[in-house]
């Protein structure tokens, strides 16, 4: 017989760690922000983001993209130990013990509350190697230059980091759609960068990202 | 604070609040009285409350796998006591955001909205007993809130509020 008791004693039967009124703490009268463990946060104006998007195409042209999802990457890493262990810590379990489900949510909540967007995983495509990130409303995305290909290169290093410590495998991230050209949404392909090479001359050939995963798949 | 009071604060900023202003400080006051005397209760009987309804959803569902009916059970647990929170501080916002938005998705990943939609059909009839009617009715809308997120569309069959 299941006994109450014993559930309340077992069941930590915590709610949202990420809930965004807990979560983002701190003395606004001194300018400082932290999360609910006391590390600190850091607000991004625009303005900022604007002059580094600005400046990079200054300095290094069109390698601006290669020095972003670098420094995604570098951003990335750090953010999935953090990420690791707040969670452990707060659920009392490694993030290994996590359901793959409670994991996600996790993952998802903590995005939106750092104001990245909202993001969703689909795992369509898991047979056949590949996993897909979409994100809405992506802060990078708006103040992103127009051009003509994806520009989430930020979001991509942290994604392609992320998922490589979390599967042990190393795996490379690709942006096929992108808000700052007009997409409802912006599209996210994760695989091994072998399978991932030619996506990059289809997108430069306009294919868009359904036909891009069709090619991929039959690749 | 409640919103409600927050808002009378406000306006005694500039003038003292007139009479009406002190009669609806009066209600609230009152409430929050009740209020707490439910959270009280819930707290209180928190084991008396979901001892029952374990014993009616494995009559329910006696093939059930019991570390299924657990999850569930750890769910509503939760939801209960943030509910009672949510009741105490009169804002929805702090249930969406506390627990429905990151437990709805779980729930639907697991397919589990009958179990839940079963055990949410057990746990009111049950605070109908535990609770006077006026106790119940200031917790329902939160219950409500609650089922709306987590079992969506689904009809509740035996839920009579």
């Amino acid at each position: 017989m299941i006994e109450v008791a014993q559930l309340l004693k077992d069941a930590s039967s915590l709610g949202n760690y990420f809930a965004p009124d807990v979560y983002v703490q701190g003395d606004y009268e001194f300018g400082l922000i932290e999360n609910r463990q006391g590390s600190r946060l850091i607000a991004l104006p625009e303005v900022l983001l604007q002059a580094i998007y600005a400046a990079l195409e200054k300095e290094v042209g069109s390698s601006a993209g290669i020095v972003l999802f670098n420094c995604g990457r570098w951003w990335g890493k750090n953010f999935y130990r953090r990420f690791g262990e707040e969670l452990s810590k707060y659920y009392d379990k490694p993030l290994a013990h996590m359901e793959m489900v409670e994991f996600l949510q996790c993952f998802k909540q903590c995005w939106k509350t750092h104001g990245w967007g909202r993001i969703d995983l689909d795992f369509d495509y898991y047979q056949q190697g590949f996993a897909i990130a979409k994100i809405w409303d992506s802060a990078f995305a708006k103040i992103a230059p127009q051009e003509n290909c994806p520009t989430c290169f930020f979001e991509s290093g942290i994604l392609s980091t992320f998922f490589s410590q979390l599967t042990g495998c190393d795996l490379y991230c690709i942006q096929t759609s992108c808000e700052s050209m007009g997409a409802d949404c912006n599209n996210f392909i994760l695989g091994l960068s072998e399978r991932l090479k030619p996506v990059q001359s289809w997108l430069k050939e306009g294919q868009n990202h359904t036909a891009i995963m069709e090619r991929l798949c039959r690749s | 604070m409640q919103s409600d009071i927050e808002t009378l604060v406000h306006k005694a900023e500039e003038d003292y609040l007139k009479q009406s202003d002190i009669e609806l400080f009066r209600q609230q006051a009152a409430s929050m009285q009740k209020c707490l005397e439910t959270y009280e209760c819930l707290r209180d009987r928190e084991i008396a409350i979901f001892q029952p309804i374990v014993e009616q959803l494995v009559k329910t569902y006696p093939q059930e796998n019991p570390q299924l009916l657990e999850k569930v059970l750890k769910h509503w647990l939760s939801v209960l006591r943030y509910c009672a929170m949510a009741m105490l501080l009169k804002n929805p916002e702090y249930l969406e955001y506390r627990i429905l938005e990151w437990l709805s998705d779980i729930v639907k990943a697991h397919q589990m909205q009958s179990l839940e939609s079963t055990l949410y059909e057990l746990l009111f009839s049950r605070l109908s007993e535990v609770l006077t009617k006026e106790q119940l009715s200031l917790l329902q809308p939160f219950l409500e809130q609650a089922r709306t997120a987590l079992l969506g569309t689904l009809e509740p069959s035996l839920v009579g509020g």
